[in-house]
């Protein structure tokens, strides 16, 4: 079983540089949906202003 | 060709008044083959081989520096955008640019044979003549990649930078191809030798030269 | 249904993986010469398919992208590029290893493994440019142009490099599988293998898609959010 440090080794690190690349994305994905959802509450936030500010007479 | 023979013309007119450049160029070549004399210490038994290494070192160098600057100076005064309204076609844009590159290359490289020449006792003959089609199109294939790439890295930040990261990787066949070619010239070796790396140079030659005019209008567009 | 497309990639990607792996440690006879170093093989080679084939969809995305225009392709082509990024690492990686106890060295100028080291500069051209230029609004053409340019540079350097290194051959032989499996059950342990980083690369590739196609939809909202600011504070 000569080498098999090597052969350990080069398997060991193409499943944990992998591994860590996943996760990146996953990690990634979390703080993602967490903005979407804060934008998506921010527009409809900001339309409705949008149309009653709209609805006020202007002022002269 | 009106549009290309203009804009040629007024790059190198701005180039031949501010006068500096040639010097730059000569000076730039010398101090680029002194750091790769003493840097590599060359011996007479390889002279061809590293005077060939040190030609191309001097080439790129060169480039990078030299080859960009006419699409880098548009972008002052938002000259690139007054281009890009106009009706300028941007293929005849990007000939002009990548000739001024050529040129400006040339010269510096000019300086750079007779500096192998002198630095390693080349010889002065048929050898010398063998050099100048490796040359010509190495030149022409680094000009083309550089004033595509410096149009893209003159754009964004720290792009000094960002152009040598893309334009060499990019570059490697011709670099390959144009050292070997020219070893093989310096060498007297039969011209079969020098053929085949002629040919990839040619082949690097018409993709570059093709994509550049192609893709240029997707790179200069603002919108 | 793409997280039902997803899901399934990613569970056939673990059964292909453990068949994958029982093969090339339980089932696959050891090589004569190289004994069982040579078992990276197995590994090594769908790695580099993975990312060429990579590059490829990173140079397609960008036709695309400068010929429709729809930011799609441009999250395609990004998540291309950093999968393939990943992938070309490991090759570069795995084929050191290999290379230490084969031939004592770990790293030599052949031409395969200097094309895919320039396949590395190249694909760390087009992340770098990302890197840096990511929240300019043209960056998504310049990697178009990028990546159009950089895959048809590939064939170039491959053929630059094969002559490189044919006229002043690397002194050292080629390795296990560059002329011919002698085992019919290496092929096919290759051959799931393959299979298995192809399915890999796929969910991995639809993960980071989808993912960049979310900061996609969040860009177009922001943009949105300040278009009704902007509005409002006309009144």
């Amino acid at each position: 079983m000569e080498h098999f440090g090597y052969l350990f080794g080069a398997y060991s690190i193409i499943f944990a540089v992998i591994f860590i690349y996943v996760l990146f994305i996953w990690r990634r994905q979390a703080e993602l949906e967490r903005e979407l959802r804060a934008m998506e509450e921010r527009i409809k936030t900001l339309k409705l202003e949008s149309t009653s500010s709209a609805a006020k007479p202007m002022e002269k | 060709m009106g549009a290309f023979a203009a804009i040629l013309r007024k790059d190198l007119r701005l180039e031949i008044r501010s006068g500096q450049s040639t010097l730059a160029l000569f000076a730039l070549s010398l101090l680029i083959m002194v750091v790769l004399v003493f840097a590599l210490d060359p011996q007479p038994s390889d002279r061809a081989h590293d005077a060939a290494g040190a030609l191309w070192v001097a080439l790129v160098f060169a480039g990078m520096l030299g080859a960009t600057r006419s699409i880098l100076a548009e972008n002052e005064n938002g000259c690139m955008r007054a281009l890009t309204l106009g009706p300028i076609d941007a293929a005849a844009l990007y000939g002009a640019k990548l000739t001024g590159g050529f040129i400006f290359m040339a010269i510096a490289e000019l300086a750079a044979v007779i500096l192998i020449v002198l630095f390693f006792n080349l010889e002065i003959g048929a050898a010398l003549i063998r050099l100048a089609p490796p040359l010509i199109l190495g030149t022409l294939g680094f000009a083309a990649l550089a004033t595509l790439l410096a149009a893209i890295s003159g754009r964004t930040r720290a792009g000094d930078l960002l152009l040598p990261v893309l334009a060499v990787p990019l570059f490697v066949p011709a670099l390959i191809a144009g050292v070997k070619a020219s070893e093989a010239a310096l060498l007297g070796l039969p011209l079969a030798a020098e053929g085949q790396w002629l040919g990839i140079l040619i082949g690097f030659d018409v993709l570059f030269v093709t994509l550049g005019a192609l893709l240029f209008e997707h790179v200069i567009r603002e919108d | 249904m793409n997280s039902a497309i997803r899901n399934g990639l990613g569970w056939s990607t673990l059964a292909l993986m453990l068949t994958s792996l029982f093969m090339v440690f339980e089932w696959v006879p050891t090589e004569a010469e190289q004994g069982i170093v040579q078992r990276i093989f197995y590994f090594h080679v769908p790695l580099a398919w993975v990312a060429f084939a990579a590059f490829g969809i990173v140079a397609i995305a960008g036709v695309f992208y400068l010929w429709l225009k729809d930011q799609i392709w441009d999250d395609l082509g990004y998540a291309a590029a950093e999968s393939g990024m990943v992938f070309c690492t490991l090759v570069l990686i795995t084929g050191s290893i290999w290379a230490k106890p084969i031939w004592g060295i770990w790293w030599t100028w052949d031409s395969r493994l200097t094309t895919t080291f320039i396949l590395w500069l190249l694909y760390g051209g087009y992340l770098m440019l990302r890197a840096m230029a990511d929240d300019t609004p043209e960056v998504a053409r310049f990697g178009a142009v990028i990546g159009i340019v950089a895959a048809l540079d590939v064939p170039v350097v491959i053929l630059s490099v094969r002559l490189w290194r044919t006229i002043h051959p690397a002194v050292i032989v080629t390795r296990a599988g560059e002329h011919g499996l002698e085992d019919p059950r290496m092929v096919v342990t290759l051959l799931v293998s393959l299979t298995a980083f192809t399915a890999l690369f796929a969910w991995i590739l639809m993960l980071r898609f989808s993912q960049l196609r979310v900061r996609s939809r969040l860009n177009g909202m922001r943009r949105e959010a300040a278009l009704i600011e902007a509005a409002a504070r006309d009144y």
